[in-house]
């Protein structure tokens, strides 16, 4: 298979400009046509600490963030011990010397380039250019487009004024210069783009905040909590401009509380959090299901149980997201892929909450939170947006009236003739509390009922491959994007194998997931979680019996570990 | 419904029409024992309703859990029954979401000081332009009988069979100390100061604070009507109810001597959270229309 993408690792001490030194290669790369899929981790502490920035470029669509790098740029010691025993025959390391804080045995078969980054940043008299010297050295070294750089990091640095500027751009003409007095002795380049496209760089938090405003958001009720924050951050700076609110609440269940209100007085209304936060709304988002109240949460899922790895990818949340509320509370639960269906499907979220009028939970990871992608310009004319159905002014008004459908129109407060109560005891169709066997059960079925239609209503979950396959890979979430390349390179191989995924994960559309498997000879589910958490579902809800390959080591699967995985279970 | 076109108010931005207090009661009979001081609450706020004037299809009442909180049921409105002690949250999002509505909460001490105690301060310095009815009935009373924030100490009760081991916290110091615009405290008995109260709260633009004091004749044998009344001392015509000192004073002085200060104990205007809301709106020079692509171009390359 032809190498088309370049994955550079930039890693050192929080606070080196690691972090911006990525960004930075990352808009370039975009800005010349190519297709970025970053990845970061970053300490929990705010000062110091490991911090690494992957980013994997080429002119074909990217799915996932690759298996390890080409290129390792080590700003000091630190990030060499932790990167070196992925320095194969092959690789690249691009390091701090002289001058540097290490002096590495450059492993066998490793290409090594020492830039004096710290030096030559003391030279200049800018020492915190230190990444922009390591950018010109990787920038000559692995031809990334040299205009585009200097263009972003103008942009960069324009507040500060151009005395600024200069000096950056002297540093990073230093390290180009310090890079072509060395022999390059790898093949590593990034490809020429192919086309230009019209394409935005966002995260997955990002773009979750724009897919609300998309969908017609009008109120956001925010609680601080890693990984979500820069969803709050992001509708916080621009939600203003469209005229809604965004709030900071005193606690999660404040916020859930707040949302559930604005969206009774008929907006629509979200909150986003991580796994804490969503175990301290699972009450209230019994009484949005119970009251029929629509709301979106999003859950940018973390490492768990507890306070768990707070900064760590894990998609250890499904049964909390399926489940999480006492009394049978139903719920619609999504799960997000990529940066794209951050927009897309936060739009499905708020059109199914109106719809259905009830809560919707979104998943999305720690790992897309922070990634960032180029995608395709979204045009927000392009996306349809569902409002909720307000009652018409016909005859008694019933709030939850019994209807063929189930769906039952609202009324926003200041409707004359409708009013009525919204409250999480058993009701009959006024809102009055009734608790009786008989209501009781017809309500019941009312509120399930509604949800019956949605896996219908919802895109059929995608199938990659056709006719029988030896082995399917169901995947869900960010896990998606890594099964795609590793299907492709094992049909590369020659290997039968086919992936399904699943978007739409309660209500499971077990018939959807029946059919898929009845193609596979067995069926493998890879999660980032202990329990196998929608394997544990697929067992349960259809006659399937996958295998689970689980991991939680905090970090997102790799292609080549799903095709390891396959051919030990097909050797 | 025929009600007669709504007009809104320039002061207190609300809705008005010209209805009898009784025009306010919905046709759901309250469900409180025989004697209980809620009843009492209920017809203050059925008057303050009338006096003020809001229209029942721009109110939307909101309570919590416990005996007062099924009080929404009995009033002609909007209304939602929500959960053990987010009913101040929940009036945040409504509130907010539409500044044109009345917004009335009503709850129990152990709703709005236990379980809701840590709400509490964020309503009052958000200045949620909001009117907070407490019903105090200084006990648990739906689950029959147990100990609340504002229980006396040696009040037997089923979880305090031999006599309290806690002091009880005092609500309207709470709500002086947390910043909250209007403070008040009446008792269920005395209708005619707990109807002014309240409709004073409604007009006040801010966050109003009512500590109603509300006899259980089931639970609570020790404070009954009686005792409420006789142990009342309402503030005098002078008064300043916007220093916040003297607040503070006639509250710790009145509780020292064994005493209940009611009336208006405190008053100030500033501006609401709704309101700097629509300031910082403006500032940005928001509006619906606002073209999306001017922020997604913010994140081309």
């Amino acid at each position: 298979m032809t190498k088309h993408d370049l994955i550079i690792r930039i890693a050192g001490e929080g606070g080196e400009g690691i972090i911006s030194a990525g960004d930075m290669i990352t808009q370039a790369c975009a800005r010349a046509g190519l297709d970025v899929y970053t990845f970061k981790t970053f300490p929990a502490e705010i000062k110091g600490g490991y911090a690494m920035y992957q980013l994997r470029a080429s002119s074909e669509r990217l799915y996932n963030q690759g298996d390890s790098f080409d290129v390792l740029c080590a700003f000091n010691g630190e990030a060499y011990d932790l990167n070196h025993t992925r320095l194969q025959p092959g690789t690249v390391l691009v390091y701090d010397s002289p001058g540097g804080d290490f002096e590495p045995d450059i492993p066998e078969g490793v290409h090594a380039y020492p830039i004096p980054m710290t030096a030559t940043a003391k030279d200049l008299k800018s020492p915190r250019a230190k990444n922009m010297v390591a950018l010109g050295a990787l920038s000559q070294l692995f031809d990334i487009p040299e205009a585009s750089l200097r263009e972003v990091i103008a942009a960069k640095f324009a507040r500060k004024g151009d005395t600024v500027v200069q000096a950056n751009l002297t540093a990073f003409a230093q390290g180009r210069a310090l890079a072509a007095a060395q022999t390059k002795t790898d093949a590593y380049a990034v490809e020429h783009a192919k086309e230009k496209r019209d394409v935005v760089v966002m995260s997955g938090n990002h773009a979750i905040g724009l897919g609300a405003l998309i969908a017609g958001l009008d109120f956001y009720s925010a609680y601080p909590i890693t990984p979500a924050t820069e969803i709050a951050q992001y509708v916080a700076r621009h939600l203003p401009k469209r005229g809604g609110t965004l709030i900071q609440a005193e606690d999660e269940i404040a916020s859930i509380s707040q949302v559930v209100g604005a969206s009774y007085a008929g907006k629509k209304a979200m909150t986003a959090t991580s796994g804490p936060g969503l175990s301290l709304m699972s009450e209230m988002l019994g009484m949005a299901f119970m009251s029929e109240t629509p709301c979106v949460v999003v859950d940018v899922q973390r490492g768990g149980p507890s306070t768990g790895l707070p900064t760590k990818h894990e998609q250890s949340d499904l049964f909390l997201a399926v489940h999480g509320s006492h009394g049978d509370a139903g719920r619609i639960v999504l799960a997000v892929e990529s940066v794209q269906d951050c927009i897309g499907l936060t739009v499905q979220a708020f059109n199914l909450a109106e719809k259905y009028q009830v809560p919707v939970l979104l998943l999305s990871d720690g790992s897309l939170a922070f990634s960032t992608q180029t995608i395709p310009y979204p045009d927000p004319d392009s996306y349809q947006k569902v409002e909720r159905k307000r009652w018409d002014g016909e005859g008694e008004y019933k709030r939850y009236a019994q209807t063929e459908d189930h769906i039952s129109p609202m009324a926003d407060p200041g409707t004359h003739g409708a009013t009525h109560i919204a409250t999480g005891l058993e009701h009959n169709e006024l809102g009055m509390p009734n608790y009786t066997p008989a209501n009781h059960e017809a309500m019941q079925a009312k509120r399930f009922g509604k949800l019956k239609d949605v896996v219908t209503d919802f895109p059929a979950a995608e199938i990659d491959g056709d006719g029988e396959a030896e082995l399917g890979i169901i995947a869900w979430g960010s896990s998606i994007g890594v099964v795609r390349e590793a299907v492709q390179r094992l049909r590369d191989e020659g290997r039968k194998v086919k992936g399904f995924y699943p978007k739409l994960l309660c209500p499971l559309p077990a018939g959807q997931f029946e059919a898929f498997g009845a193609t596979c000879g067995r069926l493998l589910i890879p999660e980032v979680n202990y329990q196998g958490q929608l394997a544990h579902f697929v067992r349960a809800e259809t006659s399937l019996r996958p295998e689970s390959y689980t991991v939680c080591g905090g970090l997102p699967f790799t292609p080549g570990m799903i095709v390891r995985k396959v051919k030990e279970m097909l050797a | 419904m025929n009600a007669p076109h709504p007009v809104l108010h320039p002061q207190t931005h609300l809705h008005k029409v010209a209805l009898q207090s009784k025009e306010y009661k919905d046709n759901v009979n309250p469900f409180w024992c025989p004697g209980c001081g809620h009843h009492g609450v209920l017809t203050s706020l059925l008057r303050a309703l009338s006096e003020v004037g809001v229209d029942p299809n721009f109110l939307v009442n909101i309570s919590g859990i416990g005996c007062s909180s099924r009080l929404p049921y009995f009033v002609k409105s909007y209304k939602m029954h929500t959960l053990h002690g987010r009913a101040g949250p929940v009036a945040t999002g409504a509130q907010l979401a539409r500044p044109d509505l009345a917004i009335v909460v009503s709850g129990g001490d152990g709703d709005g000081f236990s379980i809701g105690g840590g709400h509490m301060p964020h309503l009052a310095r958000k200045n949620v332009n909001v009117t907070y009815v407490l019903m105090d009935n200084h006990v648990y009373g739906l689950t029959k009988c147990q100990a609340s924030p504002t229980s006396r100490r040696e009040m037997k009760t089923v979880t305090t069979p031999y006599g309290g081991v806690e002091e009880p916290l005092d609500p309207v110091l709470y709500m002086l100390t947390y910043g909250a615009s209007y403070v008040a405290q009446s008792y269920a008995a005395n209708a005619k100061l707990t109807t002014r109260l309240i409709k004073e709260g409604m007009e006040h633009k801010g966050f109003a604070f009512i500590n109603v004091l509300s006899h259980c004749p089931t639970f609570n044998e020790v404070d009954d009507a009686k005792s409420f009344k006789e142990a009342s001392d309402e503030v005098t015509a002078e008064h300043d109810v916007t220093d916040l000192d003297a607040a503070m004073h006639v509250v710790n002085m009145a509780t020292r001597a064994g005493r209940i200060p009611t009336g208006l104990l405190y008053k100030v205007e500033r501006p609401t959270l709704d309101e700097r809301m629509a300031e910082l709106v403006q500032r940005v020079g928001g509006h619906a229309d606002y073209d999306l692509k001017q922020i997604i171009d913010l994140s081309r390359p």
